[in-house]
């Protein structure tokens, strides 16, 4: 399994203004092998990874690059030295066609030396084809899939001639049969003598591909490139949240056969839903499955009034409604929606923790004079946000400094603190560690348990599986059919795709 | 703010309070920068020039303070969407003449005719916020267009005459001053730097225009009507660029159509400067009132400190470009550094 040493990160040490981002962290990368970088958010992956690709600079220790110390000043120094890099964001130019994404450095010697289309696109579809990608390299990036575009992007890092692929949570936007494709490809590209770091929370796909781990907690090695052989997931997870994982089975919870809070009859936008029926009773969780694509996010988003509805009736505690606007479904029908796009959709990251808790409730606590006092706001989240226990150092912390995990909290404790009676929660755990995931799936229980109609999208489905009391099945932007959960994780997924798989046949 | 240190668990050791104490934070703020190049430009031109720190040299400097300013914020309300109003120079001169013929033409009383010249300029900012809204095109191409209409507009109906006999009590108040040194409209600008701070920080309106500014999605899906505030902060731009059009006129006694140049577009420089110096982020979502009032000062004492060492007007219109050339790089720098931190 061990080739030669490509990378080597030796006791690498980062601080940022007021945090200690990384500490003595150690790992090496061997060609031919593929390995997992592990921690929760906020443990320093993340740090880690722009270390070796020179967008930050160590405060002490070394990286080594087939034994030399390099020291890169930017991403572009390290792509020269064979270091790939796949980032969490999305970094294609989406009018731009595959094949020019592919070669974007080096689309001509200089600015104004004229491109040649044919030799691009077929050095393109070379690495395309390695890929397995089966697509036209001159169609725009902007039609392909999104896993479509996650191999592109891999595609772009192989062709710099990469012997070092770092891959960030490569497979969160993935379906399972996409994640199964790009697997093989790793393994294909490991087996050419790449040496692959593969960064992802999803421990089951970790245990699938990978041979060696590292696993960093607070920002400190927990393991340095130990064999995957002979860990068990409980011990990696351990290593990471430093205790035993507490596996929350829940029971199924009985029906409750209030009246709906939100009900949707033959409901059509200009989204592109049709024929949508679907209840949210207070106290109940709905979950929302469906591959990416199906329509879900943009249902929720058309039940806030972003996009126009064209048919049927949307009701909310019986009363037939049209809202308008995200603002209008807060304020007149208690909507919240948390986004699955923390960063564009969900905060506002130049702004503190209380700016971003606070902003549901501003329009309530100001006076009439509109005059609105910190203290007032403190009042109304800190007591949801300590129940959350978000961590940070004071509530005029900008949000953007806080980890991932923290965001997610306080996008979820604004809806709270604002006593939202309807909270649509898009894919929760995007990007989200073990133990917040537990908490927020706890949370999403007692919000219910105290009355709360709760509608869920996520494509986890052990997550759907262990959360939601029934699961409504989306495709094509209509409803195909509805699972009642009784928690047998084979049952209801099989369930889930034949649901998928009709709809797809019909 | 140790009270509040109750939110964080257990683990808060490893994310310590990474807010600098107030003392930290004045050092290193935009304001303090200021001030120390206030206090250097000051020391400079008063031991080179006697006659710099003269009560009519001061007054005057205040007086040109107070107007940059109040065109500053102007532009500092609409910076703040992320976007811009090139039309504020326009909008400054139209409702100044706009004042002239209420006072002149229509006989109006000064009471009245005050607050009917800033609705008017908050109108104006209305017509540019609705149609950026409901167009979704970019400020600066429809602030450009509505620029050349709006003075086009004002040429046309004044026949580009002033409006030269108006009511003493006008230039009186231009003149007026508060104790020795201090101009009645560097004090008005001052009150409105208050009366914008606590807008930003104490209410909730102020507030969704900052959130709005910063990521106008997260705001909307969190119940923000980004549209309204958007229109809002055009409108309070106008009436700010109304006001500072009447604080021109009370400066001078007159309503002139070329007050601000051809289209008005000799307060662009000002309007950019002054925001931009004292800390306003251009991608929008970040103020700094009181950066502005000094941004404007330290413009304006350098300028009149130059004019009095007799540089020549059309170096000192290079130096000013330098110096917004080099507080955009300035701006370019504070943003760099918040994405490094993760905060955009």
């Amino acid at each position: 399994m061990s080739g030669a040493l490509l990378l080597q990160v030796s006791h690498v040490s980062k601080s940022f203004p007021g945090v200690r981002a990384l500490t003595d962290v150690s790992m090496t990368l061997h060609a031919g092998s593929i390995h997992a970088l592990l921690g929760e958010n906020g443990a320093g992956k993340s740090t880690l990874i722009k270390i070796i690709t020179g967008l930050h600079h160590p405060d002490s220790g070394d990286v080594m690059v087939n034994g030399e110390v390099r020291r890169f000043a930017n991403p572009r120094q390290a792509a020269a030295a064979g270091i790939g890099v796949v980032h969490q964001e999305r970094n294609l130019v989406t009018r731009f066609s595959v094949g020019e994404n592919i070669m974007l450095e080096r689309l001509g010697r200089h600015a104004l030396s004229s491109i040649d289309y044919g030799a691009i696109h077929t050095e393109a579809s070379k690495w395309l084809r390695l890929l397995d990608l089966d697509v036209d390299p001159r169609l725009p990036v902007s039609r392909l899939s999104v896993a479509q575009m996650q191999l592109v992007e891999i595609g772009k890092a192989l062709s710099l001639q990469s012997r070092v692929l770092l891959l960030d949570e490569p497979t969160a936007s993935l379906t399972q049969n996409e994640t199964r494709v790009l697997f093989a490809v790793l393994r294909k590209l490991a087996q050419d003598g790449v040496a692959i770091c593969f960064v992802s929370h999803k421990l089951e796909e970790v245990f699938e591909i990978c041979d060696t781990v590292t696993v960093l907690r607070d920002g400190r090695n927990a393991c340095d490139s130990q064999p995957l052989k002979g860990l068990v997931r409980g011990d990696v997870v351990k290593m990471m949240i430093g205790r035993e994982e507490q596996i929350a089975r829940r029971a199924p919870r009985p029906r409750t056969d209030v009246a709906p809070y939100l009900e949707l009859t033959d409901f059509a936008s200009s989204a592109g839903h049709t024929d949508i029926n679907l209840t949210v009773r207070p106290g109940e969780i709905v979950g929302l499955y469906g591959l990416v694509g199906a329509g879900r996010s943009e249902l929720a988003k058309a039940i806030l009034g972003m996009s126009r509805k064209t048919g049927g009736e949307l009701r909310i505690a019986g009363r037939a409604v049209n809202i308008s606007s995200p603002a209008d479904a807060l304020h007149q029908h208690g909507i919240g929606y948390v986004s699955e796009d923390r960063k564009q959709e969900g905060l506002i990251l130049l702004h503190s923790v209380l700016g971003n808790a606070g902003i549901t409730v501003w329009r309530k606590l100001a006076n009439t004079l509109g005059l609105l006092r910190d203290r007032s706001v403190i009042d109304h989240t800190g007591p949801v946000l300590k129940k959350l226990e978000v961590k940070t150092p004071s509530m005029h912390q900008v949000i953007g400094n806080l980890s991932g995990g923290n965001q997610q909290k306080v996008s979820v404790a604004k809806w709270i603190a604002a006593g939202v009676k309807l909270l649509i929660i898009d894919e929760p755990s995007v990007g989200i560690d073990i133990k917040t995931k537990a908490y927020l799936h706890d949370l999403i229980h007692e919000l219910a348990e105290q009355g709360t109609a709760i509608l869920l999208i996520t494509s986890d489905m052990p997550e759907m599986v262990d959360v939601a009391d029934r699961i409504v099945v989306m495709s094509g932007f209509r409803i195909r059919g509805e699972v009642e959960n009784d928690r047998n994780y084979d049952r209801i997924s099989r369930a889930i795709m034949s649901h998928i798989h009709d709809s797809a046949a019909a | 703010m140790t009270d509040l240190k109750l939110i964080g668990g257990e683990d808060t050791a490893f994310l310590p309070d990474a807010r600098p104490s107030l003392a930290q934070r004045l050092l290193f703020s935009n304001e303090f920068g200021l001030l120390l190049l206030i206090g250097l430009a000051i020391a400079i031109f008063s031991v080179s020039l006697p006659s710099f720190t003269s009560t009519f040299s001061l007054f005057t400097m205040g007086r040109q303070i107070g107007i940059d300013t109040m065109i500053g914020l102007a532009m500092m309300t609409v910076i703040v969407t992320g976007g811009l109003d090139l039309s504020v120079g326009a909008i400054g001169v139209c409702s100044a003449m706009f004042f002239g013929w209420m006072l002149q033409s229509a006989g109006l009383p000064v009471a009245l005719a005050i607050p009917l010249a800033i609705a008017f300029g908050a109108g104006l900012g209305f017509i540019n916020g609705v149609t950026i809204v409901r167009t979704g095109v970019h400020s600066f191409i429809i602030t450009l267009a509505s620029m050349s209409i709006f003075f086009g507009v004002m040429i046309f109906l004044s026949k580009a005459e002033a409006f030269n006999s108006l009511p003493p009590a006008v230039l009186g108040f231009g003149k007026l001053r508060i104790g020795t040194l201090v101009s009645s409209l560097l004090a008005l600008s001052l009150a409105t730097s208050v009366a914008l701070s606590i807008l930003y920080r104490f209410t909730s309106g102020g507030r969704r225009m900052l959130a709005a500014g910063a990521n106008p999605r997260a705001a909307e899906i969190s119940g923000v009507r980004t549209g309204r505030v958007f229109i809002a902060c055009h409108m309070l731009a106008g009436g700010l660029a109304a006001l500072a059009g009447l604080m021109v006129t009370a400066r001078t006694g007159a309503a002139v159509p070329a007050m601000a140049g051809h289209l008005g577009q000799d307060w662009l420089l000002p309007a950019f400067l002054a925001p931009v110096l004292g800390g306003t982020l251009l991608s929008g979502g970040r103020v700094a009132v009181f950066g502005t009032l000094l941004g404007a000062a330290l413009v304006n004492i350098i300028t009149s400190g130059l004019l009095q060492m007799r540089v020549g007007e059309f170096w000192i219109q290079a130096f000013l470009g330098m110096l917004l050339l080099a507080a955009v790089l300035a701006d370019r720098a504070r943003h760099t550094l918040l994405r490094r931190k993760g905060m955009i």
